[in-house]
């Protein structure tokens, strides 16, 4: 956990198929993240990918579909998958999100939130240990972006989030624009939240895009990074800067131009070298 | 808190009434953005299939899937394309590609054909061999 925390991996990007192409060309990329449902467990590894491995890229799977945060317990199938990916791709770490995707045999297709209840903590906390117990590395978790609020609300967002890292002994995948989301939805200062959260836990950052429908901001990751996002960014990086930085990106691909420059970007309001 | 997850899960994936206590406005607004990236997502698997549709696609979709929770992309805009009836040639196609490659009873998840398969589309014949896939376009 100390190795992943005391390097410095600098701006990064999530290795997407479509885009495959794009990052093999960046000269200086070191880190990038791909969705962990998307690579096969023995079979081969996507095109493009074991070329960024070959030089020397620390590659992170990203799960999406455990539902650490269900009432169920984690399927175990799922957990072995993510652990397998993880050493297919010499991952120095994982991660998962502090949601849920389905219940009762049924798929959201989408992450949902969890109440910040001390029963749904006990839920997470368990499904994580779970998890950790199969990983030979380890994972952060990242809060999601959530249009909508559980009534059964006891805790704080900051209290809540650490309270699962402190029981877990889990990383911070902090998403940079899901905090200004739930800021802006919620009608709060989105650097407010800085404040109440384990900053030096953070492993990485998601930097990804959204879109204002009805009053409402959406986290989409299809539309562009809005320059305020980038601006948390700084502020984030101004208390504490995390080792890693990556722009998330999952469909709409823009022309490389348009990526290379929010790559850059993040790049300026982090301080790291550009990699583009 | 397993049942009040599985009621969310009802309510934003088929449409079942919000529960107790959520704003049901915000929770109509997830449900509609849930809708639509769904769109999107079934349009990358299907994309004939979405352009078909052309702007329509999204609210085609939406009506479709508003009750049915989603099956995977794939399963989603293979569902939707066989219930849709007259399919435009290049849908017709893509479903028919689809149809000679692997076997897919509705119910359980689609698995490669093991024998070789023929299926008709709109502009031609496609055959199947040993997973390889020869179209014999008609002139």
């Amino acid at each position: 956990m100390t190795t992943f925390l005391a390097t410095e991996y600098g701006v990064g990007v999530g290795w997407r198929p479509e885009i495959a192409g794009f990052v093999a060309e960046l000269p200086g990329l070191r880190f990038a993240e791909v969705v962990a449902e998307s690579v096969h467990d023995h079979d081969d590894l996507p095109p493009g990918l074991a070329e960024l491995l070959a030089r020397g890229v620390a590659v992170v799977p990203h799960g999406v579909r455990l539902s650490l945060g269900g009432a169920e317990p984690v399927e175990p199938e799922r957990v072995r998958h993510l652990a397998r990916v993880a050493e297919r791709v010499g991952a120095p770490l994982v991660s998962e999100h502090i949601a849920f995707v389905r219940a009762g045999g049924v798929e959201a297709g989408h992450l949902l939130p969890i109440p910040r209840s001390r029963e749904s903590v006990d839920a997470i906390v368990a499904n994580v240990k779970r998890t950790q117990a199969e990983l030979s590395v380890p994972i952060a978790l990242e809060p999601i972006a959530a249009v909508f609020d559980w009534p059964d609300n006891e805790l704080a967002e900051g209290d809540f989030l650490t309270e699962i890292l402190e029981q877990t002994g889990a990383l911070l995948l902090l998403d940079v624009a899901n905090v200004y989301a739930n800021a802006i939805n919620r009608g709060t200062e989105p650097a407010a939240l800085f404040d109440r959260i384990p900053l030096e836990r953070v492993a990485y950052v998601h930097v990804a895009g959204g879109a204002e429908h009805d009053g409402i901001y959406h986290d989409t990751h299809t539309d562009a990074v809005p320059q305020v996002v980038f601006d948390l960014v700084a502020e984030l990086c101004s208390r504490r800067r995390p080792p890693a930085l990556m722009l998330e990106r999952d469909g709409h691909y823009p022309p490389a131009d348009a990526l290379r420059q929010e790559l850059d970007a993040i790049a300026k309001a982090s301080g790291y070298p550009a990699v583009t | 808190m397993a049942e009040r997850q599985a009621e969310l899960v009802g309510t934003l994936a088929s449409g079942a009434p919000v529960p107790d206590g959520f704003d049901p406005r915000l929770v109509e607004t997830a449900r509609v953005a849930l809708l639509r990236k769904r769109a999107g997502e079934v349009a990358k698997a299907w994309p004939a299939l979405a352009a078909s549709h052309g702007r329509d696609w999204s609210r085609t979709f939406a009506r479709w899937a508003a009750a049915r929770p989603t099956r995977g992309s794939l399963r989603d805009g293979w569902d939707l394309a066989r219930a849709a009836g007259e399919l435009r040639a290049d849908a017709a196609e893509e479903l028919a590609v689809r149809e000679a490659t692997y076997v897919y009873d509705g119910t359980a998840a689609p698995r490669p054909r093991r024998l070789p398969a023929v299926r008709r589309g709109d502009g031609g014949v496609i055959i199947q061999v040993a997973g390889r896939l020869r179209i014999l376009r008609r002139p």
